[in-house]
């Protein structure tokens, strides 16, 4: 295939050229992170595929197949989509609020008869989707530092302080995240920025105070003073840290990492299943799940950054900046850096919902990279 | 970058070139991060590695002590006295159940017990911490633990086990000597307090036991063993989910101790007690093995293994013929005639002529009281062989006060009363033997009596076994085992060994400080008690076992003092204001192997009709026992071929050995003076 070839007008629209332009690096990156896992959870399940194992590979194998068919989307469509998406997530958002179900203390389910549907979920790509149609449209002076920044604000505000009232702090936070990091990289103003991270750090305490929850305050004591309660609230970050510390360099090997084996790790299969890694491969095996997942971010905001239109590149960055904040907050959350916060590891914890949010994020990244030469123009887009 | 021409606006170029800035940082923070989590993991799995092992190792493994098998009690031929038998066991786990009423209900469709204590079930499951096994029931049947193990997967929390239980398979007949263990209790641990010692974390097991009277209290140490160690695997709920062989250390059997006794003899030694209450010893008098050492009325030792109701306790407790108190070296008895062979050979030590003769007349006055003896019509002129033989009170008051009561208790001591031995078994009595010493102490220390004065009177009771003289059952049997073996002052010995390891014999002791002629004399008194036919034991103490004869000597002791002009009232009228009956006897009389000695406390008759008869029956097991014994029965005789009655022991003890009651009952031997024993203010005269 020649330059010349791809130049031509219609060219790239053509499948087999699009086939030819899915990034195979990404995915391949991607999978290892999977398959790991479901070698983690078949070995805490005592060397069974039953229960967790099997339904990780064939949901994986599902989404990995829905996730090729994302990248072949064409962008124009993603960006048409982007404030419908975000307008459902935030009426579910609301349904939730009003006739949402309720489960452990925390409304975060919608029950559609068939299956049950968390809202928040939605909301982690709608997010995205739509700051980064907004952003698209802004100039750069609107982007750094304009009042029609009010506008994506409010656009953000409104999921984090929804999902912050289900409770789940962590989805919200996450949102919240996800949407500063699309800010971020979309120009704002560095005072804004300094002045942002100083209120947070000003405002953090009285938060503790007056927001959190009585549940959600004792997990932040926990992470300061984790031997306070080791049968209670410690005991999930002080089992997590014997488990890790446990492995040592080597590992225990495979399917005989006691902690976890032996039931003494909790959420083995789901938020902890990342100090199950680093107890039966040590710290040879937990540091090169961390330099994979380290890859994949970088190959996403590689993508981002060849992208020639605005939304690709934020749409982008906005997917690979939730990524990492999972592998980032899961990581802390379990070597005892960070409170608590049901934030799993992506792709290696067992867990249909966000497995399946990832990878439809990873699509609309690969279909970044597919359409990187598209050009969008501002304003509604329709195709 | 791109190969194409893009959109050349400065506006645009200023976003992608912002853009490409902020997502570098984006990606740098990022990596930040992750170095940020490397460094930890870092920490935690090669600085920390160490600490972190060792923390996983106390979470995966337990140390569970494992309790030692106890040590077997067995006899002299390897019959197990005491042992270990397995016990299968329900436990409930509070953790475990999904609803512990449910589960109880379950549970009490299969083993409808628990029903009935199932509020006390639940206060000790809710006492226990969640995950500790509580046992329900224990003892279940073979039944019972396979219904339960059946319905195991729908009773989740419920476990069933088998543990080793203490088990005495002969119930009563050795509940004295061996005692019986019991669960270790709050004096058990501060014993240890006391000593300084760590307490031994073992007292907590819930199988574990302590010995708590007998042989199993005095060698608790020697049959305890070493607890051994278990490391398991456990789970996050602490159940085992497997074991560490290479981790593990065996417990260790706690030794084996065997006894002098033979089950059969102790068996039947208890048996003939029947209804009756009192202590029987049987030695062999060559080495002072204890052949048997009962106590009757006896109780089931096993019933004090799991914990004994309080119902049951009480009832023993509170049963006027004691049960639970040993007759055979606690309880103290006057001797009565028993006692006059050692009258005798202080008699003959002060020097005085056997062949001396005193004529009795029923009676003995001294100062202004009669003493009477128990013939009422008087025996005649009487040698000390006769008076020995008819038991005569008479002789002895007239002779007694010529030895003394002090040469009196210096030849009781040296015949074995008035001591303890080293048997193995705490709690025996010393019981009494007066002399002018004793009496000035014993007033001194009590205020008995405002004279601490001995006077001769006083003599006249002890010298035929009454006034303050108590002595045990163990006591006469070495008593009478002395006089048999005639050389050694034999020394009883119920260990035999402990963990392999033999205990003195009983031979190695100095002689006897008395001459063998006096010691024949006595002797041949004995043998005539038993066998001529007008002595006081003739007829109930024929063992029917071809030349083999027994010595003996009966023995009816008051219990009380009668008052002047007292009538004893209608026999059988009040158990416990009857008088005691008493013999020893040794046999065969021409080679002494066996003494017995047999005390019936408040008995009906008196000495030859109820302690003779079931001494002999005793005895006669310990001569069918004996090899020796055996081939000289079973050998034909050639003088005389009428050696009747070869074979086996007639187990026909009671109806058949006392037929003629009638003429039996009319000659008790009876002992003492129907006066008051001794009183003190009559003495000086």
């Amino acid at each position: 295939m020649t330059a010349s070839a791809l130049t031509r007008p219609g060219e790239r629209d053509r499948l087999p050229v699009k086939i030819a332009q899915l990034d195979w690096r990404l995915a391949g990156l991607v999978a290892v992170i999977a398959l790991v896992g479901a070698a983690m959870l078949w070995s805490v399940a005592g060397g069974s595929w039953e229960p967790w194992a099997g339904n990780h590979l064939t949901r994986f194998s599902v989404f990995f197949v829905m996730m090729m068919v994302l990248a072949l989307v064409d962008l124009r469509w993603w960006y048409a989509m982007a404030y419908p998406v975000y307008g459902a997530g935030l009426l579910l958002l609301v349904a939730v609020e009003l006739v949402g179900e309720t489960r452990m203390g925390a409304t975060r389910w919608l029950d559609l008869g068939f299956t049950s549907l968390q809202p928040s979920e939605i909301m982690k790509l709608g997010i995205v989707l739509a700051l980064a149609r907004w952003y698209h449209g802004a100039s750069a002076q609107e982007a750094r530092f304009h009042w029609k920044l009010i506008v994506p604000a409010l656009m953000l505000a409104l999921p984090v302080v929804l999902v912050a009232h289900q409770p789940d702090l962590g989805t919200s936070l996450l949102i919240l995240f996800t949407g500063v990091a699309i800010m971020f990289v979309a120009g704002l103003s560095w005072k804004i920025v300094v002045a942002g991270i100083g209120s947070v750090l000003a405002i953090a305490p009285m938060m503790y105070f007056f927001v959190l929850h009585e549940y959600q305050r004792r997990r932040v004591d926990v992470l300061f003073n984790p031997e306070a309660d080791p049968s209670g609230s410690g005991y999930h970050i002080a089992q997590a840290k014997i488990a890790i510390g446990s492995g040592g360099f080597l590992g225990k090997g495979f399917g005989l990492g006691s902690q976890s084996q032996l039931n003494f790790l909790p959420e083995k299969h789901t938020d902890f299943i990342f100090p199950t890694v680093a107890e039966e491969f040590g710290f040879i095996g937990a540091f090169l799940v961390l330099v994979v997942y380290g890859l994949i971010v970088a190959a996403a905001l590689r993508i981002a950054s060849v992208s020639h239109n605005h939304f690709g590149r934020l749409a982008a960055a906005g997917v690979t900046a939730t990524f990492a904040l999972y592998v980032l907050i899961n990581g802390a959350m379990v070597m005892g850096l960070a409170p608590v916060v049901g934030v799993p590891m992506p792709l290696l914890s067992y867990g249909g919902t966000v497995m399946m949010t990832v990878m439809i994020g990873f699509g609309l990244v690969m279909a970044v990279k597919v359409h990187r030469y598209l050009e969008l123009p501002k304003g509604p887009g329709l195709l | 970058m791109s190969s194409e021409p893009s959109i050349f606006f400065s506006d645009v170029n200023e976003r992608q070139g912002s853009f490409l800035r902020r997502t570098f940082l984006l990606g740098g923070a990022t990596v930040l991060g992750l170095a940020a989590l490397s460094t930890r993991l870092g920490q935690l799995q090669i600085v920390q590695a160490r600490e972190y092992s060792t923390l996983s190792s106390n979470n995966q493994f337990n140390f569970r002590l494992t309790p030692p098998p106890r040590g077997r009690i067995v006899d002299r031929n390897g019959v197990t006295l005491a042992g270990n038998r397995p016990s299968f066991r329900v436990l409930v786990v509070r953790d475990e159940t999904r609803d512990l009423d449910e589960t109880l209900d379950l549970l009490g469709r299969l083993l409808p017990d628990t029903l009935e204590r199932r509020r006390s079930i639940i206060r000790e499951v809710n006492a226990a911490p969640r995950f500790v096994p509580v046992p329900v029931k224990s003892d279940l049947s073979w039944e019972e633990f396979a219904r339960v193990n059946v319905y195991a997967p729908e009773l989740p929390g419920v476990m069933a086990d088998m543990n080793e239980a203490r088990f005495y398979p002969f119930g009563g007949a050795f509940a004295h000597v061996i005692g019986y263990v019991a669960k270790p209790n709050d004096r058990d641990i501060q014993a240890y307090r006391d000593r300084g010692e760590e307490i031994d974390p073992i007292l907590y097991h819930p199988g574990f036991r302590v010995g708590r009277q007998g042989v199993e209290r005095t060698f608790d140490e020697q049959l305890r063993g070493e607890p051994g160690g278990q490391r398991v695997e456990v789970d996050a709920r602490g159940r085992v989910v497997g074991e560490d062989v290479g981790g593990s250390r065996p417990a260790v059997p706690g030794q084996d101790v065997v006894l002098t006794l033979d089950a059969d003899i102790q068996n039947r030694a208890l048996e003939v007690f029947g209804e009756e209450a009192g202590g029987a010893v049987v030695m062999d008098i060559r080495n002072g093995d204890v052949l048997a050492m009962v106590s009757a009325p006896s109780f089931d030792p096993n019933l004090f293994v799991s914990g004994v109701p309080s119902r049951i306790y009480r009832a023993l407790a509170d049963y006027e013929r004691k049960p639970l108190l040993d007759k055979a070296i606690y309880g103290t008895f006057p001797p009565g005639s028993t006692f006059k062979m050692t009258t005798a050979l202080a008699l003959l030590d002060a020097g005085i002529d056997p062949s001396e003769r005193v004529v009795c007349t029923g009676g003995y006055r001294y100062g202004n009281r009669t003493f009477r003896c128990w013939k009422a019509g008087g025996h005649g002129p009487q040698d000390m062989h006769n008076a020995i033989k008819n038991s005569c009170d008479t002789y002895f008051y007239h002779l007694c006060n010529r030895a003394g009561v002090d040469r009196i208790a210096r030849v009781a001591e040296s015949l074995g009363f008035g001591h303890t031995y080293e048997i193995g078994i705490a709690g025996q009595s010393a019981g009494i033997v007066p002399s002018t010493r004793w009496k000035r102490e014993y007033t001194e220390a009590t205020r008995w009596e405002d004279d601490p004065n001995w006077y001769p009177g006083e003599t006249l009771s002890v010298a035929i076994g009454q006034g303050a003289l108590a002595v045990n059952a163990l006591q006469l049997a070495v008593m009478t085992s002395r006089l048999a073996n005639g050389r050694k002052a034999i020394m009883p010995r119920l260990v035999k060994s402990v963990g392999g390891v033999e205990r003195p014999s009983g031979a190695a002791v100095p002689d006897l400080p008395f001459s063998r002629e006096h010691l024949d004399i006595v002797r041949n008194g004995m043998a005539a008690v038993a066998n001529d036919v007008t002595g006081t034991a003739y007829r109930n103490s024929q063992l029917g076992l071809g030349d083999i004869l027994m010595a003996g000597k009966t023995g009816t002791a008051q219990s009380r003092d009668y008052r002047a002009g007292e009538s004893r009232g209608p026999r059988n009228a009040i158990w416990n204001r009857r008088d005691h009956a008493l013999f020893v006897a040794f046999a065969p009389h021409d080679a002494p192997r066996y003494a017995v000695a047999l005390i019936i406390q408040h008995a009906p008759v008196g000495g030859s009709a109820d302690a003779a008869p079931r001494a002999r029956e005793i005895m006669k097991v310990a001569l069918l026992k004996d090899p020796d014994m055996r081939s000289r029965i079973e050998r034909p005789l050639p003088p005389p071929p009428a050696a009747e009655a070869t074979g086996e022991e007639p187990d026909n003890f009671g109806a058949a050995s006392t037929p003629p009651a009638a003429t039996q009952s009319a000659a008790p031997a009876q002992t003492a003076a129907p006066q008051p024993a001794a009183p003190s203010q009559e003495g000086p005269q």
